[in-house]
């Protein structure tokens, strides 16, 4: 019994650890298929002509979702800008821990137009979940979002 | 033997087998189930401090300054400006966050919460590939160890007594609950 068992924790500990590994990082989701990557700020120069098509970007976390690792930010190649890459609740879990670290992230431009209102409930809903203070007098439009619809990514560990 | 026997036999070694992912599973869900409350993964700590303002130059010279005025003997992993004013700055575990014209800033500290990060790892299945297959495995245990549970006594006490009531309570229950949130 005892050697049952202990062949049976060395056959699992080779099999995990054979199956998590990537070349270059941690894979999260379905990992990537594309081989080239483009610039963040050559998808966000001209949005609404790249919404539905796929791309692999590079960049440095900003930021993950606090609460549920559903988003994170990802720095542009250009100074000051940002893409967000949002993914299903559970599907794929984004560690906080991943702040500051390398990340290739593959996914589907998606474009969501929002009214005044949307806006305003969208931005006390970030500020919530990042536990900031919202100020609603800053919100005076609507605003359209273009994020990345994440399938897979990796992360350096 | 009779097919009681090898019911109780299965039901107690499986059950045996199902122990310890059970309450890592349990403790993991409660976790979770107060996800809109608190983070079941992550010990966030924020603490703000104040420096002197440091001049806008490139987001590597204004982190050495920010580190030197903080006195921080990290490494510094990276750096990104989210404007011409305000940087972050990340080292291991802490992000730095600071408005270079008022010196205004956050220490943001995050530690895996010991153990939990762990269950809800496992639990929320963070890993995918062959730990889905584990959770399918366990997940056939458990509809397993439901049923043969129903047979495990017979008399009084069995599925047909006393457990049918009991069953029909514990069945009962989502059902009622489903029905006065969908129509009520």
């Amino acid at each position: 019994m005892r050697v049952l068992l202990l062949s049976f924790i060395i056959i699992i500990f080779f099999f995990i650890q054979s199956s998590f590994a990537g070349d270059e990082g941690k894979i999260y989701g379905k990992g990537i298929s594309l081989k080239e990557t483009t610039k963040i700020s050559e998808i966000l120069a001209k949005p609404d002509e790249n919404v539905g098509k796929t791309f692999l970007v590079e960049g440095r976390i900003i930021d993950v979702c606090k609460k549920r690792g559903c988003w994170m930010e990802i720095a542009s190649d250009k100074e000051f800008e940002t893409i967000r890459v949002k993914v299903n609740d559970g599907e794929i879990v984004f560690p906080l821990s991943a702040k500051g670290k390398l990340a290739k992230v593959e996914g589907i431009l998606e474009k969501i137009e929002l009214t005044k209102e949307q806006t305003l409930m969208w931005k006390k809903h970030q500020a919530e979940e990042q536990g900031e203070e919202f100020d609603s007098t800053c919100v005076n439009e609507g605003m359209n979002i273009y994020r990345l619809k994440g399938i897979g990514a990796v992360i350096e560990e | 033997m009779n097919l009681r026997k090898w019911n109780n036999i299965l039901h107690r070694d499986i059950g045996y087998l199902c122990v310890g992912l059970t309450i890592i599973f349990a403790i993991s869900g409660i976790a979770v189930n107060h996800i809109e409350n608190w983070n079941p993964n992550y010990k966030v700590e924020k603490v703000e401090f104040k420096i002197n303002p440091i001049p806008i130059t490139s987001a590597d010279e204004m982190a050495r300054d920010v580190v030197q005025q903080l006195k921080i003997e990290d490494d510094i992993e990276s750096t990104f400006r989210i404007s011409p004013e305000n940087l972050k700055i990340f080292f291991s575990n802490l992000t730095i966050e600071v408005n270079a014209e008022t010196g205004k800033g956050i220490y943001e500290y995050i530690r895996e919460r010991p153990l939990l990060y762990d269950m809800n790892f496992l639990h929320l299945n963070y890993a995918k590939n062959v730990w889905t297959y584990f959770s399918d495995l366990y997940a056939i245990a458990l509809i397993f160890l439901a049923i043969s549970g129903l047979f495990v006594l017979k008399g009084k006490k069995g599925i047909k007594g006393r457990g049918a009531w009991l069953t029909a309570i514990g069945v009962l229950i989502p059902i009622i609950f489903l029905i006065i949130y969908k129509y009520f």
